[in-house]
């Protein structure tokens, strides 16, 4: 009978289950330092073979993909109760009754920028992800709106005219939309994916998908999506 | 060596806050102790370079969600192989439904040159490093995969729950490679 450990008690060994055989033979650690050089030369060999790049534009990119997600509205789908947000924007002046969030035209009326057919439908859709609004701006925003005892992280600040359809980047398209309520931003999202498949397929004109987003995005949204928000 | 530098990075992630920007920091740090390994594990999957690094990117945006979820942080280099596993599982899934076949192993590398003394140390590494991956490519598959993940500093448990099978099943299957790969040494 052999009197020493198999390969696979020496793994397990060092692998952290103890044994005191290992530690008082001799035989069986120098066979078991055989099979660590050998997976370190294994390591090795797969490393020369591989052609592995250099990491730097695999980082460069990863950098950018998180900086992406961060910005991104994955967090509009935090669940955060739905009456704290309706009472929340009803103190701070958006509108929301049973109609649905809608901005202070006065605050915002929405505001386009020149912008041609082509430029618009460049991409094949609308993006989604939240343009980066420098932060002072944001904070103006929901000054203007009132927002100082509420959350301001439970509101997005969002453009009323989607840049995707010709919506200037100015404090007069940007509004606090809430995004717990039923009428939140991701089903405004949809309208916008929508309108922009419509100005695109040439069913729209872009001016009228300009203001009819603008002047009530719940209304345009039952005209051109649905009545109820999917 | 990498398992030195993924424990620090683990360890740094594990004092870190939550702040998302300190996470990316964070994030980052564990993709440049892992992401070599990864590729390695990923390419003994017959996963091509290509698609390997796009699965490496996924494990880390995903990592980024986990953490920032303050999920737990207990074992995360199991916890990325696992992921990355299961990325390799569906990019094959993906690629039999497209009829596409599994992309071989990449070759030895027996042209490249190394940092030996010698010529004669040269050739005895190059015959060496050639022998060890012809063995390791004609391995059956969850061999070759418990092999890799072992190779990589995963312990027996963490294989088990990488490659989703028994601790019993781990130490059989790296018995018989063990055994292949010196056996053949004799």
């Amino acid at each position: 009978m052999n009197p020493h450990l198999t390969d696979r008690d020496l793994l397990l060994a060092a692998d952290g289950e103890p044994s005191a055989h290992l530690e008082n033979c001799a035989h069986c650690r120098a066979r078991l330092a055989e099979i660590e050089e050998m997976l370190g030369g294994l390591a090795d060999a797969r490393d020369l073979a591989s052609g592995i790049p250099s990491a730097a534009r695999a980082r460069t990119l990863l950098r950018a993909r998180l900086a992406q997600q961060r910005r991104a509205k994955v967090w509009r789908w935090r669940l955060i109760p739905a009456a704290a947000c309706v009472c929340l924007a009803m103190i701070v002046g958006v509108r929301v009754n049973a109609g649905g969030p809608r901005p202070d035209a006065r605050l915002t009326p929405g505001e386009t920028r020149p912008v041609t057919l082509s430029e618009v439908c460049r991409t094949s859709q609308a993006t989604v992800v939240v343009r980066d609004i420098p932060a002072d701006t944001q904070a103006q925003v929901l000054s203007e709106y009132g927002i100082h005892r509420g959350r301001p992280d439970q509101f997005e600040i969002d453009y009323l005219i989607t840049p995707d359809l010709g919506g200037a980047e100015s404090i007069r398209n940007l509004w606090p939309q809430p995004y717990t309520t039923r009428w939140n931003a991701r089903v405004k999202d949809q309208l916008e994916q929508r309108l922009h498949q419509m100005v695109c397929s040439g069913d729209l004109d872009l001016a009228t998908a300009q203001r009819d987003i603008a002047v009530d995005w719940i209304a345009a949204y039952k005209k051109y999506v649905g009545d109820r928000p999917m | 060596m990498s398992a030195f530098s993924s424990q620090t990075a683990i360890d740094l992630l594990r004092a870190a806050g939550r702040d998302p920007s300190t996470l990316e920091e964070e994030v980052v740090s564990l993709f440049d102790s892992f992401r070599t390994p990864l590729l390695r594990y990923l390419l003994a999957f017959r996963v091509p370079l290509s698609d390997a690094e796009e699965i490496v990117q996924d494990v880390f945006l995903l990592l980024f969600q986990h953490l920032r979820r303050d999920r737990s942080r207990e074992n995360l280099q199991g916890w990325i192989f696992s992921v990355a596993h299961k990325q390799a599982l569906k990019h094959h899934a993906r690629n039999k439904r497209r009829g596409e076949r599994f992309e071989p192993l990449p070759p030895s590398g027996d042209g490249q040159q190394d940092q030996a003394p010698g010529p004669e140390e040269q050739m005895y590494f190059n015959q060496q490093r050639a022998r060890l991956l012809s063995i390791f490519r004609a391995l059956p598959d969850q061999d070759r995969l418990c092999l890799s993940l072992r190779a990589e500093g995963l312990r027996y448990r963490e294989i088990a729950g990488v490659l989703g099978i028994s601790l019993g099943s781990v130490a059989n299957c790296m018995a018989r490679a063990i055994e292949r790969l010196t056996g053949g040494a004799v």
